[in-house]
């Protein structure tokens, strides 16, 4: 009996729509997430995209969101039988309360845990896929899919089933049972969010976190990427117990399902009796109103009635649907998660501006107005038909357009209420925020609007395809095939958006530029495809199935016939419409503009750097003086520049030939003119030149060369608007508009499997750091020393910026000019920027500090200035002079997340700092950190740049993060430094796990970030530690002094790690720059226990016990244990070190103690009575745990 | 009113669903009657304006039903043989819905409509409930009133009393009696009975041809004579049927009934039947049953 009703209940779960419309999200999501860029689920780095730890973690997360499905499926099977009245018949039998309640319960959850076996199918056919770069791609065992699934997946599945199975039995509702599910997860995140914040509670989540996300964190935290790639945790210790632990709770929930189900029919409560009772006597005693005969119909004044109707009806039945419910908690439940935890920096918060919250709502919300125009565009279609009731209303008079018009309607307005409903999740999310701007209008013109005729045209899409196939589920395989399509289409070098139906370009928003980044492109598709989309509907209304002849062929036939109508007319308008617009934009895009694919751009750069690479080296003259002149016109999106460039030959050899190219694709070379020198080679294609000078240009000989330049998009393009050269906003650097001197890899091909595809090395890798040669070249892209004199211009409306003293600055007409010129050299290697800003501006030390800012994000402008201040404060006073009499940082908009350092001026990204929100005391404060890193950049990189070689970024990069971490430490305290110190050694270590070459010691870093930034940070720190602030500082002045405003040969990582050596004061200190510079080294520091015990003449005696290794790690991340013995310090506090509250005062006592490896006990006494107690507290070092550093005192 | 000239219809799997039917049916309750299969629904959809037949011609007063559906349509009401209904939706919502689709476009019109219909067939106490929790016989009374929506020339109800128990039944004939006075009402059933009720013509429908038609009460006069009726033991069964051209055999007090057609006395124990019209109607499957076999032979 059981396994019948098992079976009976598995065969109605696998006809309900829920079913199919799960298995298909659920593909597509994980399909998706594997096989597109457009689709993320969780994190994502280079560990291999279909590593065990990757497919865990994908099946855990999407576990959380089947919990919808999962409910769907257990909630309906009791409620199943409450509304539709069959549940007495049922119980009347002789079936036993255990197989009907249980025999149903494992039928559903059998369904769900089948729903749920595409999400292993998904991962694997999407790791198949053949444009996937085979590097994240690793073997597919069997075995890590099984892991996932009976492991993670079903244990958890079947949690949920069990969970709300109970839940559903006692309530009897599906509405309370998904209150329940949103009460349960609301419970979820915060316990989440709480136990992550707190490290000491990992433990205790790992056990008790219900879906094993702490778990298997717990077992994986310090796995390298070698290990994620091949490794399965063993299913033992605190897994197995959560696994246990859960498996019995979902027992109990079975029991107390059990317990509370009862066959007899609840007898409705007497309050309810009466309601239904009172409802009754009014509908009974309503009188129906007669009439003797029956009013005529009138069908030909009827069409707005039966419009509305129609549309009232089909409306009615997708809302009131149980899958629209489930889809749109599904949805909102992802955006939520989106727009509460998106757009962290540092982790610290962005303010919930419209525009910043719009892209992420797309990003989280998207996908499920599309799966409800395929969906409900099969189930309108095919609905009379499934109901049984088409031919009631085939016989009736409605004319043909009463079944595509109001179904297609019906979805439109289905459509824009769930983009609505996101809209309003997404203003209550800003109100919970703080944030009450309301900009309805904003979310209307950028997200509802636009997304709203995107998804019509994709439901007129399902709509016809439907009124074609012979039936739904042959529709729905179809329009996945294209959803799949697009994504394979685009892939493979196919996407002009003219044959992708649908596409309709990506706008980008901005509050400085709007939506001006591919808004007309956007609506010119629109109208295109719009028209295409009406074709479509035109010639669904005439192959309707009306009547009872359902195959295609007799109405195609009639299709010649049927077209001699208004709806042929309206057939051939929309045809000329697209073909005129189609044409139109075919013009714009293919004429006007250029069209490349994504693989035209690879095959050019591919060829670029195989036809020029080879003369990097070649020796060549080096700038001196710039004098540009360029003119914006914001409203063209066109720039027109002028310039003149002196050179010289600093190289000790005559020189033959001038090598001058332009390696951005979208610059246009006007004129080149080289004083005394003739064109040899002009490769127009590749923008390269070769001037051959009629006399060999003697050592130390200078000269001169002029040009002209532009860039213009003058049609739509393609592959999307510029977002460099925009309406209000526009930011350039100078290698986009000038004409640079040499070779330089800088914008090659970057990505590995790329680079192999066109034969070329996989990677291009820097000069050794022993190499001398290298020290000809600097780290950014070999840019000179000039003298610059820039003169700009644009719209009288906007305030043009470029580096260098405003010599004049002057409205003519309806331009506005400006003038730019340097008293001290600068890096060949700067921007101009032009937009309608507001400036603020603070004078300190006789220096102008600006920010140049959209008028609305003024949130952050004072602590910018005051940034700045003081970071200004302690670089004079400790690096020596600032070069510059101005300092300015200018927003640009967010089409790029950056903040970028050049000569005295800062471009500084609208997503960053601006609307960073620091309301929280324990948030890391990045708006002063990230403004004192690029003031820090105008000593270390504007001052002394150093070689294109390894470790070459170690002088600039790390310098400018160590700048940055003095400037914290001086404004926060030591004591609250650590919160810095921790971000960036977490970022390190989580980082290196996923390195696709190979890990290298700080000093001979390749442009690597998580070592430069990351590690550098937190070494760099521990250094000044240990050696002293003020010598090091000294140290560095030097180096400064050295090498400031130097040319080749550049300075190098000796020179930094050799004057960390030689402030070195014995052999410890020694061994840990070695350690810290020119190894990799990992440390694991550890409090065991603390035990505090009062003496007898009244202090308090702490006896910590810790445990110390060091490690030495290569390359891959192999580790071999090294014998530790330095100076760390331990200490005691009265309150928990890196929480907000901490304070010098809790700080009762810290000094370093010698420390070896291995276990050992320090005493430490105090005066007053500790509560905690720990070594290195700070997380200086580079530890693999850096939360096991402190332990309460018992 | 209605007139089908040689209306012939194949399926494209080559079934012949109708053969050459030729009727005249004029205004009152007319019953199609024939066995499962016979072409029924075929021939009803064919009236109903949802399928076109292969050849042949339909005419409804002066509408040339193939030339122009739409003019039918406006003055059609058709009860399909097996309809659904929307899950959450009303009886009263639903047959708003209906007068919409019907053309009732004023929304006062509609009101006297809705509720004049649901009075009608008793469904005004429940017109709130969702139709799918609706029995059998309520769910055709619901069918029978969207059918009556907009005084229809034309009724067309196809097997409307398969299923409903006998009670149900007699309301739901009683409530098309009412109808069937001014219009045309076409009833499709292999329930005799239903048409022996209500019809005061019939035709039988068999194999898609038309073996019998005219009115009930001259069809059994003309039979009269030729059924008689003889008390069996099951086992002389197999012996009758060798014998005698049996058209029914019943079952009465644990003994069978067989009735056989014959011009004459066929023999002994056997006595002539007054026969209904439920003989008529077996005598006619009779015969068609046979004529294959006198082919074949």
């Amino acid at each position: 009996m059981f396994a019948k009703i098992a079976l009976f209940e598995l065969r109605y779960q696998l006809r309900n729509p829920v079913f199919w419309v799960a298995t298909v999200i659920f593909f597509l999501l994980t399909y998706g997430a594997m096989a597109s860029d457009d689709i993320t689920i969780g994190g994502g780095g280079n560990v291999n995209a279909n590593s065990p730890v990757a497919i865990v973690t994908t099946h855990m997360i999407l576990t959380l969101f089947f919990m919808f499905v999962t409910t769907a499926f257990v909630a309906n099977v009791i409620v199943r039988d409450e509304e539709s009245g069959f549940g007495p018949l049922i119980r009347s039998t002789q079936v036993s309360k255990f197989s009907y309640l249980f025999g149903r319960f494992t039928g559903a959850f059998v369904a769900a845990a089948c729903a749920f076996l595409v999400v292993p199918l998904g991962i694997w056919i999407g790791s198949l896929m053949p444009w996937l770069d085979p590097e994240t791609i690793g073997p597919n065992r069997f075995s890590y899919y099984a892991f996932a699934y009976f492991v993670f997946a079903l244990p958890s599945i079947f949690m949920v089933s069990a969970l709300f199975f109970a839940v559903a039995t006692i309530t009897r509702s599906m509405m309370y049972t998904y209150v329940a599910v949103v009460l349960f997860l609301v419970l979820y995140i915060v316990l989440n969010s709480v136990m992550s914040s707190q490290p000491e509670y990992r433990d205790l989540a790992s056990y008790i976190e219900p879906f094993g996300l702490a778990a298997f964190g717990n077992a994986t935290r310090y796995w390298t990427a070698a290990e994620s790639n091949t490794l399965i945790p063993p299913i033992d210790g605190v897994l197995l117990a959560n696994r246990a632990i859960w498996l019995g709770f979902s027992a109990l929930m079975l029991a107390l399902a059990y317990w509370r189900f009862s066959f007899a029919s609840k007898s409705i409560s007497a309050r309810k009796a009466r309601k239904a009772d009172r409802k009754q006597a009014k509908l009974a005693a309503k009188e129906p109103r007669l009439v003797d005969t029956l009013p005529q119909p009138t069908p030909e004044r009827a069409g707005w009635a039966r419009l509305v109707a129609r549309t009232r009806f089909e409306m009615g039945q997708v809302l009131r649907s149980p899958a629209f419910f489930v889809l749109l908690l599904i949805g909102l439940f992802n955006a939520f998660a989106g727009l509460f935890f998106g757009n962290e920096i540092y982790g610290t918060p962005a303010r919930p501006l419209t525009f910043a919250l719009i892209e992420p709502l797309m990003g989280t919300f998207a996908l499920i107005p599309i799966i409800i125009a395929i969906y409900y565009g099969g189930e309108l279609v095919w609905r009379d038909r499934e109901r049984k009731f088409n031919e009631i209303i085939d016989s009736t008079s409605v004319p043909g357009w009463s079944y595509m018009v109001p179904k297609t309607i019906a979805v439109a307005f289905v459509l824009i209420a769930t983009l609505l409903i996101s809209v309003v999740a997404a203003m209550l999310i800003q109100a919970f925020r703080g944030y009450t701007d309301f900009e309805i209008g904003k979310y209307l013109a950028w997200y509802v609007l636009p997304m709203s005729v995107d998804m019509v045209l994709l439901a007129i899409l399902s709509i016809f395809i439907q009124a074609l196939s012979p039936n739904k589920f042959v529709g729905w395989g179809i329009m996945v095939i294209y959803l799949i399509g697009t994504i394979v289409l685009s892939s493979l070098g196919f996407e002009h958006p003219l044959y992708l139906y649908g596409s309709t370009g990506t706008m980008r928003v901005s509050d400085i530029n709007g939506a001006n980044v591919g808004w007309s492109t956007g609506w010119w598709l629109r109208l295109y495809w719009g028209a295409i989309a009406l074709v479509l509907a035109v010639l669904a209304h005439l192959l309707w199935r009306r009547g009872a002849d359902g195959a295609l062929l007799p109405r195609l036939r009639q299709l010649p016939r049927r077209l001699a109508s208004p709806s042929g007319a309206i057939l051939a308008c929309a045809l000329a419409v697209a073909a005129l617009s189609g044409g139109w934009i075919f013009y714009q895009m293919n004429v006007v503009d250029e069209y490349r694919t994504q693989d035209d751009v690879e095959a050019q750069l591919a060829a670029y750097e195989k036809k020029y690479l080879k003369y990097e080296n070649l020796p060549q003259p080096t700038a001196t003086d710039m004098k540009l002149a360029v003119d914006l016109y914001p409203e063209e999106t066109r720039m027109e520049a002028r310039g003149t460039i002196a050179f010289v030959n600093n190289t000790g050899k005559p020189l033959e030939q001038l090598h001058l190219r332009i390696a951005d694709s979208d610059a246009e070379i006007r004129s080149i003119e080289v004083e005394g020198a003739t064109l040899d080679m002009d490769d127009e294609e590749n923008k390269y030149r070769i001037y051959r000078f009629d006399q060999p240009l003697a050592p130390g000989a200078t000269g001169t060369f002029t040009f002209a330049t532009r860039r213009w998009q003058q049609g739509m393009r393609a592959s999307g608007d510029d977002t460099r050269l925009v309406r209000n906003g526009t930011f350039l650097s100078n290698s986009e508009f000038v004409p640079q001197i040499g070779m330089s890899r800088s914008g090659l091909l970057s990505d590995r499997a790329t680079r192999r595809k066109y034969d070329l090395p996989a990677e291009l890798r820097q000069a050794k750091l022993e190499d001398e040669s290298a020290r000809n070249r600097n780290y950014v892209g070999n840019s000179p020393w000039v003298t610059s004199d820039i003169t700009v211009s644009t719209v009288a409306g906007q305030t043009p910026v470029a580096p260098g003293d405003r010599v004049s600055d002057e409205v003519r007409g309806d331009r506005r000019v400006a003038r730019f010129v340097s008293k001290q050299p600068i890096l060949a290697f700067f921007s101009i920027q032009s937009a309608d800003y507001e400036v603020t501006r603070r004078v300190h030390n006789g220096t102008t500090l600006e920010i140049y800012h959209h008028p609305n994000h003024d949130f952050n402008v004072e602590r910018m200035l005051d940034a700045m201040e003081v970071s200004l404060d302690y670089y004079e006073a400790n690096f020596g002079p600032y070069q510059f009499d101005y300092a300015r940082i200018i927003e640009f908009p967010g089409y790029a997340s950056f903040a970028q350092a050049f000569a005295g001026t800062i471009p500084y990204s609208e997503d960053m700092g601006f609307i960073a929100d620091n309301g929280d005391a324990e948030s890391i404060d990045y708006v002063t950190y990230v403004t004192a890193h690029e003031l820090g950049h105008q000593y270390w990189a504007h001052q002394l740049i150093s070689s294109d070689q390894q470790g070459g970024t170690m002088l600039v990069e790390t310098m400018a993060q160590y700048s940055a971490l003095m400037v914290m430490k001086h404004l926060y305290g030591e004591d609250n430094i650590r919160r810095f110190l921790k971000y960036e050694l977490d970022n390190y270590l989580a980082a290196r796990g996923s390195e696709a070459i190979e890990e290298l010691p700080l000093e001979r870093v390749e442009d690597q970030g998580y070592i430069h930034y990351r590690k550098g940070a937190v070494v760099t720190y521990l250094l000044q530690d240990r050696l002293g602030e003020d010598r090091v500082n000294t140290m560095l002045s030097g180096l400064l002094d050295r090498y400031k405003f130097k040319g080749p040969p550049y300075a190098n990582a000796n020179d930094l790690v050799g004057g960390y050596l030689s402030l070195a004061r014995n052999k410890q200190e020694r061994d840990l720059v070695t350690d810290l510079l020119q190894r990799i080294t990992l440390y694991d520091l550890k409090a065991d226990e603390a035990k505090v015990t009062k003496r007898a003449d009244g202090k308090f005696e702490t006896e910590i016990t810790v445990d110390a290794e060091k490690f030495y790690a290569d390359g891959q991340g192999q580790e071999r244990k090294a014998l530790l013995s330095d100076e760390i310090e331990v200490g005691v506090f009265a309150q928990k070190p890196g929480l907000g509250a901490f304070e010098r005062k809790d700080v009762l006592a810290l000094r370093r103690y010698p420390v070896h490896s291995g276990s050992q006990t320090i005493r430490i006494v105090t005066d007053t009575r500790p509560s905690f107690a720990g070594i290195d507290p700070y997380n200086k070092y580079i530890d693999r745990n850096s939360d096991d550093n402190i332990v309460a005192i018992d | 009113m209605l007139e089908l000239q040689n209306v012939t219809h194949t399926y494209p799997n080559g079934v012949r669903a109708l053969d050459d039917v030729t009727l005249s049916i004029p205004k009152g309750m007319f019953g199609l009657l024939g066995p499962n299969g016979a072409g029924k629904s075929t021939l009803m959809r064919t009236v109903a304006t949802l399928q076109t037949p292969s050849s042949g011609s339909i005419r409804f007063g002066e509408i040339d039903i193939l030339e122009n559906p739409e003019e039918l349509r406006k003055q059609l009401g058709y009860l399909p043989q097996d309809f659904g209904v929307y899950p959450r939706v009303s009886a009263y919502d639903m047959l708003d819905h209906m007068a919409v689709l019907k053309g009732i476009s004023s929304a006062s019109d509609r009101k006297a409509t809705v509720e004049t219909l649901l009075n009608q067939v008793n469904l005004w106490g429940v017109r709130k409930k969702a139709i799918a929790g609706f029995s059998g016989g309520m769910r055709q009374r619901f069918g029978i009133a969207q059918a009556l929506i907009g005084n229809p020339n034309l009724i067309i109800v196809d097997e409307p009393t398969a299923g409903l128990d006998p009670e149900e039944r007699n309301r739901f004939l009683n409530l098309l009696a009412e109808i069937g006075e001014n219009v045309v009402v076409i009833l499709s059933t292999h329930i005799v009975e239903d048409v022996a009720d209500l019809c005061p013509r019939m035709a039988v429908l068999i194999d898609g041809k038309i073996s019998l038609q005219g009115a009930p009460k001259e069809l059994i006069d003309k039979a009269r004579g030729t059924v008689w009726a003889k008390t069996i033991e099951r086992s002389e069964l197999d012996e009758m049927r060798e014998k005698y051209e049996v058209i029914s055999t019943r079952l009465f007090a644990g003994q069978t009934i067989i009735h056989v057609l014959s011009d004459g006395a066929p023999g002994p124990g056997f006595q002539a039947v007054e026969g209904g019209l439920e003989d008529v109607y077996f005598s006619a499957l009779a015969s068609s049953r046979r004529a294959p076999a006198d082919i074949a032979a």
